[in-house]
C-alpha cells in the first residue's frame, strides 16, 4: 500500500513514525519521591533538595522559552517595561505623591496608637495604679483624635491608591489594544492568533493584578515598613534592635526567594492554562471522543497535565516553605528576645513598662505589612514578565511604507511574481497576470499549489519576494492602508461578527459612513428586514451573550461591509472564506449585488464557480499552467477539461 | 496523609490492586451542602491536620498578651528574675511551636487546596468523557469549563477557610477562658463587643461585594472585547474599523476603571470603618481598664493583656465573616457543579455480545426505518439530500447519536436576586425535561438495525466499535500528527500511510515540520479548512471501522483534491460498508449505490448515472446546487437559476 506515496515522503514517514509507545514520561522519574521505607532519612532529605533543584531548572527553562518564543510575536525587554511604567507614573506624579503622603500619614497615625498605649501604661504604672484624671483624659482624647485621623487618612489613601492603580491599568491596556490594532497586515494574515489571544487575556489579567493591586500595595508596603522601623527606634532603639537584626538576617532568604519565585509562578500559570486547554478540547470534542472511543486517552492527557502542574506547584510550595521557615522565625523570635532584653533593661531603669508594651505591640504588627510587601513584589515581578509580552506587540516592525504615488486607473497587473515563506522555498515561480477592470477570473488548482498565496499577493497583503503587483501603475504595498482598502479587498473569514452594534459592525468598513450609508449597504444585501425588526435597530448589540445572528445574517453583514468599503477589485478565497453552502443558497441576491461592476478574482473550490468566470487560471506547483475561458480550456483538453468531465459526466 | 495529585475513580471501572475503587469516587449530588460535606470527607485527614495546624499557628498570637501580662506582673515589675525567666521560657516555647507549625500549616493547606482543585478537574474530565455527545446537551461548554476553573478554585478556598475557621474559633474560645478568669466584667465586654463590631462592619461588606461584582462583570466583558478584536483582526486590518473598535474598547476600559475606583473606595471605606471601630474598642478598654486598675481589681500586666486582646480579637471575628462569605460562594459553586456532576447517562444497560457475534453483525445490512435507507454490506453507498441538515440527521441516527439541536440555555453568572433564581429554576426544569426525553429516546427501540438487530439492543460501546460516524464538526486534538491519525497507537505505519494517501492529505504531512511527530495546535489551528477536513478523513479511514459514515467529507476541499479523494476512497474501503453524505458529483460517480433523500425519506436509489438521467430533482440537486452558491459568476449564475435546467453546464 505504502508504495502509493511519493518516495521522498515515504522515506520521511519511515523516519518519523514511532512504532512502540516510546514516549518519555511527562515528568522524569527523578521528580517522584522514593517509596516510603526504601531510603533512610538522610537520603530522603538529599533527594528532596535534588528534586527541588531539578524543578528549578525546569522553571528556568520554561522562563527562557516564555520570554523568547521561537515563533509568534516579539517580547519587549524588562527595561522597556520599567521605562513605560515610569512614564505612566510621571504623568500622574501629583497623584503618586498624594498616595505616598496619605499612606505615610495613615501608617504614622496607626503606629502612634501603640506608642500612646505605652504612655498610658506608664502613666498607670508610675502613679502606682492611680494616674491623674487629667493625664488619662488627655491620652484618651489624643488616641481618639489619632484614630479618627487614621480612619480618614486610610480612606483617602486606599481610595487614591485605587484611582492611581485603575488609571495606570486602563491606560496600559488601551495602549496594548492600540498596538494590536496597528499590527502589520501581513503579520495578521500569516500568524496564528493563539499567541495574541493569550496575550490579551492571560497577560492582561496578570498585568492587571500587578498594576491595580500590587503597585499601590507596594507603595503602601514600603512606606509602612519603613515607618514601623522608624517608630520602633523612636520608642526605644534598644528594644528595636532584636527585631531589626533578625529581620535583616531574613532579607538574604527573601532576596533568594524573589529571584526564584517569578519563574516558578510563570510555570504554574502556564500549566494551568495547559490543563484548561486540554479540558476545553475534551469538552468541545466530546462527540469525537465518544465516536473514536478515546475516553481513556483524554483522561490520561488530563492526568499528565495535572502531573506536570503538580510538579510546578511543588516547586512553589518548597520555595515558599523555605521562605516562611526563615521569616516565621525572624519575625516571631524577637517577641521573646525583646521581652528578655526589656526585662533586663527595666531592672536597670533604662526602659519603662510602657516602652516594652509599645515594643511588643510593634512586633506583632510588623509581620503583616512585611509579609504583604514580599507578596506584592512577587506579583509585580510576574506582572512585569507579562507586560514585556504585551509591550512586545508594539515592537513588530511595520511591513510597508506608504509612498506618494496614487494609482491611475484600476487595472491590476502582476509581473514575474515569486513568493517564499521560507527563504529558498519559492511557492510561486514567476507568475504573470493582468486583470481587466470588470472581469471575472477564477483560479483553480490542487491544495498546496500556491493559489491562496497568489490571492494574498494580488490583494496587497504580502509584498512579493520577487516581481511586482501594481494597480494603476502603483505597487500595492506602497499604498497607504486606507487607500489600498478602496482598491482591492481579500474576503476571508468574513463571517466574524464583532461584539458591538450592527452599526459598528457595518460602518467599520468606512468610518464615518453615517446612518444612511449603513442602511443603504444593508438594503443592498437584502438585510433590511431583519435589521429593522431588531429591538434597537442599528444599535442592537451583537455577539455571544448579546443578540446572536444566524450564519446567513452574519454573512450579509460581511457583504454589507464590502459594499461600504467599495473596492473595485475583490479577491474571494473559498478555502478560507468559509462560505457555508447551507447559507450560500439564500445569499445569492446579496452576493450578486456586491459583485456587480467589480473585478473579481475567485480562488475556486467548486467547478461551477470556475465555469461561470470569464477566464480560468489553473495553478499547479506555483505556475499558471492553463489560462483561458471555460470553452477554450475544454477545447484545449488539458487538466481542467479532464476535471470538468469527471464532474459532469 | 493524602497528597496531590489525587487518584480519581468516579464513573470508571478503575480499581486498585485490592479490587477497591481507589481515590475520589462519585460525588454526592443530592444537594449543595451534601456536596460540600462530601468534599470535606474526601480528604478527611488533610482537613483534620489543617485544623490542628491552623490552631498551632494561632497559638502565639492568642497567648502572647496573656504571657506578657503575667511576665510584667509576676516577674518584671516584681523584680523576680526567676518568674521573668519562667514566663520568657513559656513565651519561647509557644513561639517555637507557632513558628515551626507555619511550614506544616502551609503545606497542608496547599495540599488540600490542590487535592480539591485537581480532583475537580479530573471529575469533570471523567464526567465529560463518560457522557460524550450528551454532555453539550445538558450544559454549555462555558459552564462545564467554569465548573472546572472558578468552581474548582472556590472549593480549594472552601477547604482552606474551613480549617482556618476551626483554628480561629478554638483560639477565640481559649482567649475567652483566659479573659474571663482575669476579670469577668471586662472579659464579657471583650467577648461581646468584638462580635458586635464585626457584625457592624459586615453590613458594609454587601455594597462592597456588589461593587466588586460589577467591576468583575465589566472586566469580563472587556476581556471578551479584546478576544473579539483579535479574532476579527483580519477584518479590522483588512477592511478597516480600527478606530471604531479601538474606541469601543477604550470606552469599556474606562467603565471598568470607574467600577474599579468605586469598588476600591468601598474597600477603603470598609477598612477605614474597621480602623475606627476597633480603635474605639481599644479606647473603651483603656478607659474601663484604667478604672479597674484604679479600683484595685486589675494589675498593670493584666491591663496590658486586655489591651493586647482588644487588638487581637478582631482577627478571629473577621475570619468568621470571611468564612461566611466563602461558604455562601461555595454553595453557589456547589449548585453549579451538581448541575454537571449530577447529569445521568441516558443509555440502557445491555449485555455485551460475544466478539464473533459482533463481527457477524457488521457483515449484515444497515437499515434505517424512518428514512427507508438500506445500506448493503461491503458496499459504498452515498446519500444525497437537497438539505444538508437532513443527511446530517440521518448520519446521527445511523450512529446512535441523539438528535442535534436540543440544549439547555446558558445561565448568567453575574445576575443576582429573584430574577436569577427564577431563571435558574427554569433552566433546571428545561434540563430535567430534556433529560427525561433523552432517556426515553435512548431506552426505547432506536429504529436502526444492523443485520436485523436494533442498535438499542447493543451496549453503546459496542455500537461505537462497529459504526463510526465522522461528522462535519469532528474535532482535531492538539498533539502529534501520529496521535491525530492513530489516537489508540494501534496502527502499523503502512496503514497510516494508506489512510493518508486515500484522504489525499499528503500535503498536511508535508507542511508539518517533523512529519508524524510534527505538532498540531488545538482544534488543528494553523491548518486550512481543507487540510483539517482531510486530516479528519485520514483519521476516520485509519480507524478502519466495519461501518463508516462520512458526513460531507470534502465540503472544504478544492475540486482537484476532491477528484483525487473520490478516486482513492472506494479502493481503500473496498469490502467494508461505507456511507457518504454528499452532493458532489465527483464523489457520487464512484458510489456503488446512491440514495436520494427528500423530506427525510429515500425517494430513489440507483447509480449516479441512472439517477442523473432518470430523476430531474436529483439532477438539479447535484449538478446545479453548487452553481447557486458560486460567488464568482453572478451573471451566468443568475441565468442558470432562472432557466432552471442544467443543460448549459454540460459541455
Amino acid at each position: 500500500m505504502s508504495d502509493l506515496l511519493d518516495p521522498e515522503l515515504r522515506a520521511r514517514s519511515a523516519r518519523t513514525w514511532r512504532d512502540a509507545d516510546d514516549r518519555p514520561p511527562v515528568v522524569p522519574d527523578l521528580l517522584h519521591p522514593p517509596d516510603p521505607g526504601t531510603t533512610g532519612l538522610r537520603d530522603r532529605h538529599r533527594l528532596l533538595w535534588q528534586r527541588h533543584a531539578l524543578r528549578r531548572e525546569r522553571a528556568q527553562a520554561h522562563l527562557m522559552t516564555a520570554l523568547d518564543p521561537d515563533r509568534g510575536l516579539p517580547v519587549a525587554r524588562s527595561r522597556t517595561v520599567v521605562d513605560y511604567l515610569r512614564g505612566l507614573l510621571r504623568e500622574r506624579s501629583r497623584l503618586v505623591v498624594l498616595v505616598t503622603l496619605a499612606n505615610g500619614l495613615a501608617a504614622a497615625a496607626g503606629l502612634a496608637v501603640p506608642l500612646l498605649l505605652g504612655r498610658l501604661v506608664d502613666a498607670v504604672d508610675l502613679s502606682g495604679g492611680d494616674p491623674a484624671v487629667g493625664v488619662v483624659r488627655d491620652l484618651v482624647l489624643l488616641v481618639v483624635v489619632v484614630l479618627v485621623a487614621q480612619a480618614v487618612l486610610t480612606y483617602a489613601a486606599k481610595g487614591l491608591a485605587a484611582v492611581l492603580g485603575q488609571g495606570v491599568l486602563a491606560q496600559a491596556r488601551e495602549h496594548v489594544i492600540r498596538a494590536v490594532l496597528r499590527l502589520p497586515l501581513g503579520k495578521v494574515e500569516s500568524a496564528s492568533t493563539g499567541d495574541l489571544v493569550t496575550r490579551v487575556t492571560r497577560d492582561v489579567g496578570s498585568m492587571s493584578g500587578a498594576v491595580r493591586w500590587a503597585l499601590p500595595e507596594f507603595i503602601i508596603g514600603v512606606v509602612t515598613v519603613l515607618l514601623t522601623v522608624v517608630f520602633m527606634v523612636l520608642n526605644s532603639w534598644a528594644l528595636a534592635l532584636p527585631t531589626l537584626v533578625t529581620a535583616s538576617l531574613s532579607l538574604f532568604q527573601i532576596r533568594r526567594y524573589l529571584q526564584q519565585a517569578p519563574a516558578g509562578y510563570l510555570l504554574e500559570g502556564a500549566t494551568y492554562s495547559d490543563i484548561n486547554t486540554t479540558l476545553t478540547e475534551t469538552v468541545e470534542g466530546a462527540r469525537t471522543v465518544e465516536a473514536y472511543r478515546m475516553q481513556q486517552d483524554r483522561r490520561s492527557a488530563g492526568v499528565d497535565d495535572i502531573e506536570v502542574s503538580s510538579q510546578a506547584e511543588r516547586y512553589g510550595l518548597v520555595l515558599r516553605n523555605v521562605l516562611f521557615a526563615v521569616m516565621d522565625m525572624a519575625f516571631s523570635l524577637p517577641r521573646v528576645i525583646t521581652l528578655v532584653v526589656g526585662a533586663w533593661l527595666y531592672s536597670r531603669d533604662a526602659v519603662t513598662i510602657g516602652d516594652i508594651t509599645t515594643a511588643m505591640l510593634y512586633i506583632e504588627t510588623f509581620y503583616g505589612p512585611f509579609d504583604r510587601l514580599v507578596g506584592t513584589i512577587d506579583r509585580l515581578q510576574v506582572g512585569v514578565a507579562s507586560t514585556t509580552r504585551l509591550l512586545g506587540i508594539a515592537e513588530v516592525p511595520p511591513d510597508r511604507t506608504a509612498g506618494d504615488d496614487r494609482p491611475e486607473g484600476s487595472t491590476l497587473v502582476g509581473q514575474r511574481l515569486r513568493y517564499a515563506y521560507r527563504p529558498g522555498h519559492d511557492v510561486l515561480h514567476g507568475i504573470d497576470l493582468r486583470l481587466e477592470p470588470g472581469e471575472r477570473l477564477a483560479i483553480v488548482g490542487p491544495s498546496g499549489s500556491g493559489k491562496s498565496t497568489l490571492g494574498r499577493l494580488i490583494s496587497g497583503i504580502h509584498a512579493p519576494t520577487g516581481g511586482t503587483v501594481r494597480v494603476g501603475g502603483v505597487e500595492l504595498t506602497e499604498l497607504p492602508l486606507e487607500l489600498l482598502r478602496t482598491e482591492v479587498a481579500l474576503v476571508t473569514q468574513e463571517h466574524h461578527v464583532f461584539r458591538g452594534s450592527v452599526r459598528d459592525n457595518v460602518e467599520l468598513a468606512r468610518d464615518g459612513a453615517g446612518e444612511d450609508g449603513v442602511w443603504r449597504a444593508l438594503a443592498t444585501v437584502d438585510a433590511l428586514d431583519w435589521v429593522q425588526a431588531l429591538p434597537q435597530g442599528l444599535d442592537t448589540v451583537l455577539g455571544s451573550g448579546h443578540h446572536e445572528v444566524t450564519p446567513a445574517q452574519a454573512q450579509q453583514i460581511a457583504l454589507a461591509r464590502l459594499i461600504l468599503a467599495d473596492p473595485h477589485t475583490l479577491v474571494l478565497d473559498e478555502a478560507t472564506s468559509l462560505i457555508d453552502p447551507r447559507t450560500a443558497r439564500h445569499l445569492e441576491g446579496s452576493m450578486n449585488a456586491l459583485l456587480t461592476g467589480r473585478t473579481v478574482v475567485a480562488i475556486a473550490h467548486r467547478l461551477h464557480t470556475a465555469h461561470d468566470a470569464d477566464r480560468i487560471a489553473v495553478v499547479t506547483d506555483g505556475r499558471i499552467v492553463e489560462l483561458g475561458s471555460h470553452d477554450e480550456l475544454i477545447a484545449a483538453g488539458g487538466e481542467y477539461a479532464a476535471l470538468w468531465r469527471a464532474w459532469t459526466s | 496523609m493524602r497528597d496531590f495529585p489525587p487518584q480519581v475513580s468516579a464513573w470508571t471501572d478503575a480499581r486498585d490492586g485490592a479490587g477497591h475503587q481507589a481515590g475520589i469516587g462519585v460525588p454526592d449530588t443530592r444537594g449543595p451542602l451534601r456536596f460540600l460535606w462530601w468534599l470535606l470527607r474526601q480528604q478527611g485527614d488533610l482537613v483534620l491536620a489543617g485544623c490542628l495546624c491552623s490552631l498551632l499557628w494561632m497559638l502565639p498570637t492568642a497567648l502572647t498578651p496573656w504571657v506578657f501580662g503575667q511576665a510584667v506582673d509576676e516577674g518584671i515589675r516584681a523584680g523576680d528574675a526567676g518568674r521573668t525567666a519562667l514566663w520568657c521560657g513559656v513565651l519561647l516555647l509557644i513561639t517555637l511551636v507557632g513558628a515551626s507549625s507555619g511550614v506544616f500549616y502551609h503545606t497542608v493547606v496547599v495540599r488540600s487546596w490542590l487535592y480539591a482543585a485537581y480532583g475537580q478537574t479530573r471529575l469533570v474530565t471523567h464526567q465529560v468523557t463518560r457522557l460524550g455527545h450528551v454532555m453539550p446537551r445538558r450544559a454549555p461548554t462555558g459552564e462545564v469549563l467554569s465548573v472546572n476553573g472558578s468552581d474548582g478554585d472556590q472549593f480549594g478556598h472552601f477547604i482552606e477557610i474551613f480549617s482556618r475557621l476551626v483554628g480561629n474559633v478554638v483560639a477565640y474560645v481559649l482567649v475567652a477562658v483566659i479573659v474571663l478568669q482575669i476579670s469577668v466584667p471586662l472579659g464579657l465586654v471583650v467577648l461581646l463587643v468584638a462580635p458586635v463590631l464585626a457584625l457592624v462592619s459586615s453590613v458594609l461588606l454587601r455594597p462592597m461585594a456588589a461593587a466588586q461584582t460589577r467591576e468583575r462583570s465589566r472586566d469580563s466583558e472587556l476581556t471578551s472585547m479584546a478576544t473579539d478584536i483579535v479574532a476579527g483582526l483580519r477584518i479590522l486590518r483588512g477592511i478597516g474599523g480600527e478606530r471604531i473598535f479601538g474606541a469601543n474598547y477604550a470606552r469599556q476600559s474606562q467603565r471598568v476603571r470607574q467600577a474599579g475606583v468605586q469598588a476600591g473606595s468601598w474597600g477603603a471605606f470598609v477598612e477605614a470603618v474597621g480602623v475606627l471601630l476597633s480603635g474605639l474598642f481599644v479606647v473603651a478598654l483603656m478607659v474601663l481598664g484604667v478604672q479597674r486598675v484604679r479600683d484595685g481589681d486589675l494589675q498593670i500586666g493584666e491591663l496590658i493583656t486586655f489591651l493586647g486582646y482588644a487588638l487581637f480579637l478582631v482577627q478571629p471575628i473577621r475570619v468568621v465573616f470571611e468564612a461566611a462569605q466563602q461558604i455562601t460562594r461555595s454553595v453557589v459553586s456547589a449548585r453549579k457543579t451538581i448541575g454537571v456532576f449530577g447529569t445521568t447517562d441516558p443509555w440502557p444497560e445491555r449485555a455485551p455480545l460475544e466478539p464473533d457475534q459482533l463481527r457477524a453483525l457488521a457483515e449484515g445490512e444497515l437499515v434505517d426505518a424512518s428514512s427507508g435507507l438500506r445500506v448493503r454490506p461491503g458496499r459504498l453507498t452515498m446519500v444525497v439530500s437537497a438539505l444538508p441538515d437532513e443527511s446530517a440527521r440521518l448520519a446521527d441516527r445511523l450512529g446512535r447519536y441523539l438528535p442535534a439541536g436540543d440544549t439547555v440555555p446558558s445561565g448568567d453568572d453575574e445576575a443576582t436576586g429573584r430574577a436569577a433564581r427564577r431563571a435558574a429554576a427554569e433552566r433546571s426544569r428545561v434540563r430535567a425535561d430534556l433529560e427525561s426525553r433523552d432517556a426515553e429516546r435512548a431506552q426505547g427501540a432506536w429504529g436502526v438495525t444492523l443485520d436485523g438487530t436494533d442498535l438499542a439492543d447493543l451496549p453503546l460501546d459496542q455500537v461505537r466499535s462497529r459504526v463510526l460516524v465522522s461528522d462535519t464538526a469532528a474535532h482535531v486534538f492538539a498533539g502529534t500528527l501520529q496521535d491525530a491519525v492513530d489516537p489508540h497507537r494501534t496502527l502499523r505505519r503502512e496503514q497510516a500511510e494508506a489512510a493518508l494517501h486515500a484522504a489525499a492529505a499528503e500535503d498536511v504531512y508535508d507542511i508539518l515540520p517533523g512529519g508524524w511527530q510534527g505538532v498540531l495546535d488545538e482544534r488543528g489551528r494553523g491548518l486550512s479548512g481543507g487540510q483539517r477536513q482531510r486530516l479528519v478523513l485520514t483519521r476516520a479511514l485509519a480507524a478502519d471501522p466495519p461501518v463508516l459514515v462520512l458526513v460531507e467529507p470534502t465540503s472544504a476541499v478544492d475540486a482537484h483534491t476532491e477528484a483525487r479523494i473520490a478516486d482513492r476512497l472506494p479502493t481503500h474501503r473496498r469490502g467494508r460498508t461505507t456511507v457518504v453524505m454528499t452532493a458532489s458529483p465527483l464523489l457520487l460517480h464512484h458510489a456503488d449505490e446512491v440514495a436520494f433523500l427528500v423530506d427525510g425519506a429515500v425517494v430513489a436509489t440507483g447509480t449516479h448515472d441512472e439517477l442523473v438521467t432518470g430523476h430531474p430533482a436529483y439532477r438539479s440537486t447535484v449538478l446545479r446546487g453548487d452553481a447557486e452558491a458560486a460567488p464568482a459568476g453572478s451573471t451566468t449564475t443568475t441565468t442558470t437559476t432562472t432557466n432552471g435546467t442544467t443543460q448549459e453546464v454540460t459541455p
